[in-house]
C-alpha cells in the first residue's frame, strides 16, 4: 500500500513538473509573437489570460457532430504527454520504469494519428476534415523516420530501457554521432504536436482546421495537449539524444531539466522561424530523403555497434 | 491483487468494446472500439510480463486502426458519419458462428488440462519466446519480411496508372516531371 | 463573485477578435487589426474561437446574412461591433470589451440562445445545408432524395464551418417548403454528396465548398463557389458578394501611393501569414501599419528591403512556393492578367514587396486605369489545386480592393 500512495505522489509530481514546462512554453511562445507583433503588452501572462478565456467560454457542437469520438480526441493529446513522461527518468527516479521504454514512446506517439484525426472528424466540418486528413498526410511522411530515429539509439546502447540508452553515453552524446536520427526525432515531435512547420494542419488557410470548430474548455484542453506533447518530446529527447542527466556540478535531475527546458525553447523558438511545410510536399521529402538518410544512419550506428562488441 | 482485478477488467473492456464494433452505426467509432479493445489486450499481455509483446500489440494495433478508419472512411461507398450504418450484414449466422467460435475457444480455455509450471521463466522471455516460436526459421522469416515489403512496393508501382513515360516524355528528358501533384523534391 | 469577476477581466485581456471586412473598408480593417495587436488581443481564424465579431464597414444584404450566421456561431460570451472608419476603432473595441464584461447581459445573451445546433428542418438549417449546393439550379435539389443512395464520406459535411457562411439569405425562401427525401438519406437533413471521375479517372465524392466571403487571409468581398474532390479543386467559380450594391466605402478618396504601398504590404502579409511565416508576416504587417500612419519614409524604405531580402532568403519559404501555378507570358495574355504576375507563387510576393518599394520610392509607372485581375481568372488559377495551394493562389494575386470599378473590368 504505501507503494502505491508513493507512486501515486510521484505521478502527481511528474504530471506537475510536464504541466510546469508546457505552460513555461505557452510563455516563450506568448513572448515571441507579442515581440513580433510590437507594440502592446509583453505576452508573458498570454497562457493564464488564454486559460481564464477559455474557462469561460461556452462549449458547443456543430449539426450532427459525432460528440463522444470529438472530445475524445481533444482531450486525448494531453493524456498521450502524460503517457510519455512515465517512462523518462528524471535523474535516478523513473515513474515507470519499463524495460521496452522506447516501444512505448512510439505506442504512444501513433495515438496522435488517431486524437488528431478524429478531432477533425467528430466535428463534421469540412474544414476541420480537411485539416485532420492534412496532419495524417503529415503522419505518413514522419512517423516512419521518427519511429527508425529512435532506433538508432536503442542499437548503440543494447537496450529498449530509457534509462541504460541514457547510461550509454557517458562518453559521448548520441546526438553527436547520430545527428540525423536526432533531426527525424526533432521533426517527428514538432509533428505530432501539430506545431511550427506542421500547423498545416490547424492552418489559418482553413479557418483553423481540425481547431475551427473547438471552443470553451474543448480548445483548452487540445492546445494545452499541443504544448505537454512538445515538452514531453523534449523530455524524451534527453534520455535519448543529449546524454540524459550527465554534466558538472549539478544534480543528474537538474541537468535533466536544464536539457530539456532548453530543446523545448529552441523548439517554441522555430515555430516562428519556419514556414508551414506543406503536407503534398513533404510526404516525399519524407520517403525519399529522411527515411533513407535516417536508415543509413541506422546501419552506421548498427555496424559501429557490432564493431565495439 | 490489483494485477487479477485490472486482468479482469481489461478483459470485460476488451470484450464489450470488441462487441461495440456491431453495435456502433458508424464506422469511425467501429474502428476506434477495436482499437480501444485491442489496447485492452495490449495491456493484458503487459500484466503477464510479455512487455515487448504488450507495447508493441498497442502500437501496432493503434496504427492500424486509425489507417483503417481513414481508408474505410475514404473508399466505402456511403457517408459513414452521417447516415448511421448498420456494422452487421447476414446477422444471424454471423451472430451465430461468433458466438459458437467465442464459446468453443474459451472453452478450450478452460477446460484444457494446462500443465503446471517446472522451473522459472528466462531472463529474456521475449528473446525466448520467439526462439520458441520461430527457431531456426527466424533467418527465413525476417528475409520473408523484407520480400513482402518489396512485394507492396511492386504492387502499387504496377498498378498505377502513369508511368514514367507520362511523367518524363518519351524520350525521359522532361525536368522537372509533369505531374498532376508535383512532389517536394523536384524530382 | 471577486474571483469570477478577477477572472473574466483577465480573460478579457486576451480576447480573440474575428474580423469581417466588407468590401471597400480595407482601411478600417487594417486599423481594427493593429489595434487589435496593440491591446495583446489575437485574431480568431473561425467563429469558433472569437468572442468578438467585429464588421468593418456596413454589410449589405447577402453579407449582413454571413455576418448574422457568424454571429450565431460564437460560443459567447460575446460581442459584436460595428465600424465605420479607422479612427472609430479605438472606441469600438473598448464598447465590445465592456460588453464582454458586462455578466448579466451574458447571461442573458446565453439564456436566449438554443441549447443545440438548429436542425435543418428549422429555417436557418435548411438555408445552411442547401447552401451547400446552391451553386447550382434549385430544381437540382429535388434529385436528392433520388442520389441518396449513392454517397460519399463528407456528404455535406460542409454545413460546420465557416462556408455555409456563405449561403446568405438568398436561398433562404427558395427552400422552405423543400422535400428532404426523408431523413435517412439526408442524416440531420444534410443532403449527401454525388459522385464524379476524379483527376484519375476513379469515381470519388463531390462535396461543393464556398471559400469565402469570410475567411481569414481572404480578400473581401470575394465568394469562390467550389467542387472538391478529397481537398482538391476541381471545379470553381468566382463571384463578388452583394455585387449589385453601390460600393462607398471609406477607403475611396485614399489611393495616393502611400496607401498604394500598404496595400501591397497587406497582400504580402496575407500570402506570409497563408504560408505559414509568422514573423515575416508580422513584419509585413508592421510596415504596413507603419506607412498607414504616415511615419519615417526612410526607415520603411528600408526595413521593406530587408523583408525582401528575409523572403528571398528563406530555402523553406522558397520550396514551398515555387513551382505553384506558374504563370507564362501567354497565360498572362490569354487571361488578359497584368503583368507583374508572371512566374511562380514565390516570384509574385517578390514582386509584390517589389512593387511597394516601388510606390514608396515614387518610381511606379502610374497607369490611369491599372489592368485589374478578372474574376473569371481567379477561378481558374485555382482549379486542380488543393486547398492551401489555391489559397496561396489566391493570395500570390496581389488583388486590389473590390470596388466599383472591379465590376467594369469583369463586365
Amino acid at each position: 500500500m504505501p507503494d502505491s500512495a508513493v507512486s501515486a505522489g510521484s505521478a502527481l509530481a511528474a504530471a506537475g513538473i510536464l504541466g510546469l514546462l508546457a505552460v513555461l512554453a505557452a510563455v516563450l511562445d506568448g513572448f515571441l509573437t507579442a515581440r513580433a507583433a510590437g507594440g502592446g503588452p509583453s505576452g508573458l501572462s498570454r497562457p493564464v489570460g488564454e486559460v481564464a478565456r477559455l474557462m469561460r467560454q461556452r462549449r458547443r457542437t456543430t449539426v450532427a457532430a459525432d460528440t463522444l469520438l470529438w472530445r475524445i480526441g481533444s482531450a486525448g493529446l494531453l493524456v498521450m504527454a502524460l503517457m510519455i513522461v512515465t517512462v523518462v527518468p528524471l535523474g535516478e527516479w523513473t515513474l515507470f520504469d519499463l524495460d521496452v521504454g522506447v516501444i512505448w514512446f512510439n505506442a504512444m506517439d501513433v495515438l496522435a494519428w488517431a486524437f488528431v484525426w478524429l478531432t477533425g472528424w467528430g466535428a463534421n466540418s469540412t474544414h476541420s476534415l480537411v485539416g485532420g486528413y492534412r496532419f495524417l498526410a503529415h503522419g505518413l511522411a514522419y512517423e516512419l523516420p521518427l519511429m527508425f530515429g529512435l532506433v538508432a539509439p536503442a542499437v548503440a546502447a543494447s537496450s529498449l530501457n530509457v534509462g541504460t540508452v541514457a547510461d550509454a553515453q557517458q562518453d559521448l552524446w548520441f546526438v553527436v554521432w547520430m545527428p540525423v536520427a536526432f533531426l527525424a526525432y526533432g521533426t517527428g515531435i514538432l509533428a505530432i504536436a501539430v506545431w511550427g512547420p506542421f500547423t498545416p494542419a490547424l492552418g489559418t488557410d482553413i479557418a483553423g482546421g481540425v481547431t475551427a470548430e473547438l471552443s470553451g474548455v474543448d480548445r483548452l484542453v487540445f492546445q494545452g495537449g499541443r504544448y505537454a506533447l512538445l515538452a514531453a518530446g523534449a523530455a524524451f529527447a534527453v534520455p535519448m539524444f543529449l546524454g540524459g542527466g550527465a554534466g558538472p556540478l549539478l544534480p543528474g535531475w537538474a541537468w535533466a531539466l536544464v536539457k530539456t527546458g532548453a530543446l523545448l525553447a529552441v523548439f517554441v523558438w522555430l515555430r516562428r522561424r519556419l514556414p508551414a511545410v506543406r503536407p503534398d510536399l513533404f510526404m516525399e521529402v519524407g520517403w525519399v530523403v529522411l527515411l533513407p538518410a535516417v536508415l543509413v544512419q541506422d546501419l552506421l550506428v548498427a555496424v559501429v555497434a557490432v564493431w565495439r562488441t | 491483487m490489483i494485477t487479477h482485478i485490472s486482468f479482469w477488467v481489461f478483459a470485460v473492456v476488451a470484450v464489450l468494446s470488441g462487441a461495440a464494433v456491431f453495435w456502433v452505426n458508424s464506422m469511425a467509432r467501429a474502428s476506434y472500439a477495436l482499437a480501444l479493445s485491442f489496447i485492452a489486450v495490449g495491456l493484458q499481455v503487459l500484466l503477464l510480463h510479455q512487455n515487448y509483446i504488450g507495447v508493441v500489440t498497442i502500437l501496432m494495433m493503434v496504427m492500424e486502426m486509425a489507417v483503417m478508419a481513414v481508408y474505410m472512411v475514404m473508399f466505402m461507398g456511403m457517408n459513414p458519419a452521417l447516415m448511421p450504418m448498420n456494422m452487421v450484414h447476414d446477422k444471424r449466422h454471423a451472430l451465430a458462428a461468433a458466438v459458437g467460435a467465442f464459446l468453443l475457444l474459451a472453452a478450450g480455455a478452460v477446460l484444457i488440462p494446462w500443465p503446471a509450471r517446472r522451473g522459472t521463466p528466462p531472463a529474456g522471455v521475449t528473446v525466448a519466446l520467439g526462439e520458441e516460436l520461430m527457431g531456426p526459421k527466424m533467418l527465413v522469416m525476417a528475409v520473408v519480411g523484407a520480400v513482402i515489403a518489396a512485394t507492396i512496393v511492386a504492387g502499387v508501382v504496377l498498378a498505377a496508372h502513369r508511368t514514367r513515360y507520362d511523367r518524363l516524355g518519351d524520350d525521359l528528358r522532361r525536368r522537372p516531371a509533369n505531374d498532376p501533384q508535383p512532389g517536394g523534391v523536384g524530382r | 463573485m471577486g474571483l469570477t469577476h478577477s477572472l473574466a477581466r483577465y480573460a478579457v485581456r486576451h480576447t480573440h477578435v474575428m474580423v469581417v471586412e466588407v468590401p471597400g473598408h480595407w482601411l478600417t480593417r487594417a486599423a481594427v487589426e493593429r489595434h487589435i495587436l496593440d491591446r495583446g488581443w489575437r485574431l480568431a481564424p473561425s467563429p469558433g474561437d472569437a468572442d468578438v465579431l467585429a464588421v468593418c464597414g456596413t454589410p449589405r444584404a447577402q453579407l449582413a446574412a454571413v455576418v448574422t450566421r457568424l454571429w450565431d456561431q460564437m460560443p459567447g460570451p460575446r460581442a459584436r461591433v460595428g465600424i465605420a472608419a479607422p479612427h472609430l476603432v479605438e472606441a469600438a473595441l473598448s464598447g465590445a470589451e465592456d460588453e464582454l464584461l458586462d455578466v448579466a447581459r451574458q447571461q442573458a445573451d446565453s439564456r436566449s440562445r438554443p441549447d443545440a445546433p438548429q436542425s435543418p428542418d428549422h429555417d436557418m438549417g435548411a438555408a445552411m445545408n442547401h447552401g451547400a449546393e446552391d451553386g447550382m439550379s434549385h430544381s437540382d435539389h429535388d434529385a436528392h432524395a433520388g442520389h441518396g443512395g449513392m454517397t460519399d464520406e463528407h456528404g455535406g459535411m460542409d454545413h460546420g464551418g465557416m462556408q455555409h457562411a456563405g449561403h446568405g439569405g438568398m436561398d433562404h425562401a427558395g427552400h422552405g417548403g423543400m422535400n428532404h427525401g426523408g431523413m435517412d438519406m439526408a442524416p440531420a437533413g444534410i443532403p449527401l454528396a454525388r459522385s464524379g471521375e476524379d483527376r484519375d479517372g476513379l469515381e470519388m465524392d463531390v462535396l461543393h465548398l464556398r471559400l469565402g466571403p469570410a475567411l481569414p487571409y481572404w480578400p473581401a468581398g470575394l465568394v469562390l463557389r467550389c467542387s472538391l474532390q478529397g481537398d482538391v479543386i476541381v471545379d470553381a467559380e468566382a463571384s463578388l458578394i452583394d455585387p449589385a450594391e453601390h460600393r462607398s466605402g471609406y477607403d475611396a478618396g485614399q489611393a495616393d501611393a502611400l496607401h498604394q504601398a500598404a496595400r501591397r504590404c497587406d497582400n504580402a502579409a496575407y500570402l506570409l501569414a497563408l504560408a505559414g511565416w509568422e514573423d515575416g508576416a508580422s513584419r509585413a504587417r508592421r510596415i504596413r501599419d507603419s506607412l498607414l500612419l504616415d511615419a519615417d519614409l526612410a526607415g520603411m524604405t528600408e526595413d521593406l528591403d530587408r523583408l525582401r531580402r528575409a523572403v528571398k532568403r528563406s530555402w523553406v519559404l522558397r520550396w514551398s512556393l515555387r513551382r505553384l501555378r506558374p504563370l507564362t507570358d501567354d497565360d498572362l495574355t490569354r487571361q488578359g492578367l497584368p503583368s507583374h504576375l508572371r512566374g511562380d507563387t514565390r516570384d509574385r510576393l517578390l514582386s509584390m514587396l517589389a512593387r511597394a518599394a516601388a510606390d514608396l520610392a515614387g518610381s511606379a509607372v502610374r497607369v490611369d486605369r491599372p489592368r485589374l485581375v478578372p474574376l473569371g481568372s481567379i477561378a481558374d488559377l485555382v482549379c486542380g489545386l488543393d486547398l492551401g495551394a489555391a489559397r496561396l493562389v489566391v493570395a500570390s494575386l496581389d488583388l486590389e480592393p473590390f470596388t466599383a470599378t472591379t465590376e467594369v473590368v469583369h463586365a
